[in-house]
């Protein structure tokens, strides 16, 4: 990161907000907070935020009606919508609105960190890989191929989409529930724990008769693929 | 009470159907009145002219003195129908001079008219009315030939009031036909009335009256009752989702606050400080799922939105969820095969199908021993589609599979296992969401869930 993130909070809730606040702060973010809608669309419009988490439900003006008035005058900065509307729903509404992500409270803040992180990648430029590479793993999007060190990995359809998503986010933490949502479009949680069986299978993989191991679990929060020489 | 009547549509409704057909009845009478009386009136014409052409007969071949003579013959008859015949000369009184006459007949020398007897006779006390026919002879002559019109009049009479008296009892009838129904209906919408009142303060078991006519009245209460009924699940439910949430929050709410009293007040006891929170942050998530599947069960149970529902390739989400649950049975040493037609679909809401079948294969997946076997299948019925989820685990007793279904129902062999006991209740709400229901059936051995979809 070269420079520091800014991010805007727009949260009525005093205690919800310090708490986030204080979180993205000690993960290196500045932070900037609003207690009210018009507020928050006041800051927003001033536009020197790289993400804004906005709650649905706030005084004076509501959620989904700022992200629209910003919408409406161009503003592309990305958006998480907090809610503690949860249901399938609440989620389209919130997304037709403009919204990038969404999150039903109560969440773990390291599911937060790990979102908002995901849509602060996105501002970056897109670039048009058609090969991903973390060290020596390297993805072919073109021939749908991955090596490491030169040998060709073979993978199931599904396991390359789930890895495809984790190189996509190297350096990142991904939550399950991010992945079942991105790499399966599943928006529930099942009580197994799927996601880490398929991570195991994956890791097994490509980390198995390989050094040093790529992709790590992150206890309490989810997955990193990442190069440890990089960190 | 007559205001209120006054007030119903349905009273003013017949009010103005009783005037109208009050009005249709006593124009046919009226019209059924003036045939007759023209009727009559030519009838007595024929009889004039029949007595004229008698005299007139006797005329032709008897002269005048003939006629006189006949004329004084048939006046002196008693029970003649005519009152007088007679023969005037001219000179002694010319009747086409003195009167009006009101018609003519075919013959050019004939006069018929009505008019007060008086006139005839000179007698001021004679005043029936009567009918006269006149026919001019040669020399001066005028055959005159009248009737009496007193019992035409008397009939016409009768008639006239037979005909006033039906129109009135038509009216009244039909007035009171008006009140009746008026009545009547005023009283079944205040019976629908206070059993709203009555379910408005508070008795919601309360249902509109159906009588068993099956008429609009009772399809309206039908219509009013399944709304009821609705409304009333819906409430149940509600109190079910708190009740449960009271019942099954509270415990490990409480736990978990004895956990941190216990840490806060002995701080000795609990070295382990990370631990401590660790543990207490798995609780709390456990709480967070249990509240977040309790409010989902509740959503689904009352949401008819269809908003959301597409079609759903039955077939992909089934290689999909085989797909990614072949692993974790594996991990378990299970066999997860799986099966799915060719083209199946389904309308509905995806997530919640795919989250429906999850649960089935958790159970599965939780309750059946090392080695079993697993199966997954869709398959197309000839009128449904069904998606079953069979193991060869221990299964659940007949008797219990109705109580599983239910929220929180954990079973005595299940208890070790992780869970809320939500699982069921959510394939269930689910299903029912989408028209569809749920069986469990023995799979000798093992259990066999499936959600029967009819098309």
């Amino acid at each position: 990161m070269l420079y520091a993130m800014n991010i805007l909070i727009v949260e009525d809730d005093r205690q919800t907000a310090s708490f986030i606040q204080k979180g993205l702060m000690e993960s290196g973010y500045i932070v900037d907070h609003a207690a009210d809608g018009e507020d928050g669309l006041h800051l927003a419009l001033q536009g020197h935020y790289d993400v804004l988490i906005v709650d649905r439900m706030l005084p004076k003006r509501d959620g989904l009606s700022l992200i629209q008035t910003l919408r409406a005058q161009g503003m592309q900065t990305p958006v998480l919508i907090l809610s503690a509307l949860g249901d399938v729903d609440n989620r389209v509404e919130g997304l037709r609105a403009g919204g990038d992500d969404y999150l039903v409270k109560p969440y773990a803040f390291s599911e937060l960190l790990a979102r908002l992180q995901a849509l602060l990648r996105r501002t970056q430029p897109a670039q048009d890989y058609t090969i991903l590479k973390v060290r020596d793993l390297e993805m072919d999007l073109l021939k749908r191929r991955v090596t490491r060190s030169g040998t060709v990995i073979p993978l199931q359809p599904r396991e390359f989409n789930l890895l495809e998503y984790l190189m996509r986010h190297a350096g990142q933490v991904v939550t399950r529930t991010m992945l079942l949502e991105k790499v399966w479009d599943y928006h529930f949680d099942p009580q197994t724990n799927v996601i880490d069986v398929h991570i195991s299978r994956l890791r097994g993989k490509i980390d198995k008769d390989f050094d040093p191991p790529l992709l790590h679990t992150i206890r309490g929060a989810g997955y990193l693929l990442h190069d440890p020489q990089t960190a | 009470m007559t205001r209120k009547l006054l007030n119903t549509s349905v009273f003013r409704l017949s009010l103005v159907y009783a005037l109208l057909f009050s009005t249709v009845a006593a124009g046919a009478l009226g019209f059924i009145y003036w045939m007759a009386k023209g009727q009559m009136e030519q009838q007595t014409d024929a009889r004039l002219q029949l007595e004229t052409d008698a005299l007139l007969n006797l005329y032709r071949s008897l002269a005048v003195e003939g006629l006189t003579g006949a004329i004084s013959m048939r006046n002196s008859e008693n029970g003649s129908r005519f009152l007088i015949s007679r023969l005037i000369h001219r000179s002694q009184q010319d009747l086409t001079r003195d009167l009006q006459f009101d018609s003519f007949t075919q013959n050019p020398k004939q006069i018929v008219a009505s008019l007060p007897l008086s006139i005839i006779t000179g007698k001021k006390d004679h005043t029936e009315p009567a009918r006269m026919m006149l026919t001019i002879l040669p020399g001066g002559y005028q055959l005159l030939v009248v009737t009496d019109l007193k019992e035409q009049h008397t009939l016409q009479d009768r008639l006239f009031q037979t005909v006033l008296g039906a129109i009135g009892i038509i009216v009244a009838l039909a007035l009171a036909g008006g009140i009746f129904m008026g009545h009547n209906v005023q009283r079944r919408i205040n019976a629908v009335g206070r059993t709203a009142n009555d379910i408005m303060s508070g008795d919601l078991a309360r249902r509109m009256p159906v009588t068993g006519r099956n008429d609009e009245f009772d399809s309206l209460s039908r219509v009013l009752n399944t709304m009821l009924a609705r409304i009333e699940h819906l409430m149940q439910s509600m109190r079910d989702v708190t009740d449960n949430l009271a019942h099954d929050l509270r415990n490990p709410l409480n736990r978990l606050r004895n956990r941190l009293e216990t840490s806060q007040y002995h701080p000795t006891a609990h070295t382990d400080y990370p631990q401590l929170i660790q543990d207490t942050i798995v609780e709390v998530d456990e709480l967070i799922k249990t509240f977040n599947a309790l409010l989902s069960i509740a959503q689904i149970e009352s949401s008819r939105q269809r908003q959301d529902w597409a079609d759903i390739d039955l077939t992909l989400l089934i290689e999909e969820l085989a797909d990614l649950y072949t692993a974790v049975a594996e991990e378990q040493n299970l066999t997860l095969t799986y099966q799915a037609e060719a083209g199946l679909h389904l309308h509905g809401n995806r997530q919640l199908i795919a989250q429906a079948i999850t649960n089935l294969l958790d159970n599965a997946v939780k309750y059946t021993p090392p080695s079993g076997a697993i199966r997954l299948e869709a398959t197309q019925q000839p009128k449904q589609i069904c998606i079953s989820v069979a193991d060869n685990g221990p299964g659940i007793p007949e008797t219990q599979r109705e109580q599983v279904f239910k929220r929180f129902t954990r079973l005595d062999n299940a208890r070790s296992t992780p869970g809320n006991g939500l699982g069921l209740s959510l394939v269930k709400a689910v299903a029912e969401l989408h028209g569809a229901s749920v069986q469990l059936q023995d799979n000798h051995p093992g259990l066999k869930a499936s959600i029967l979809i009819s098309r």
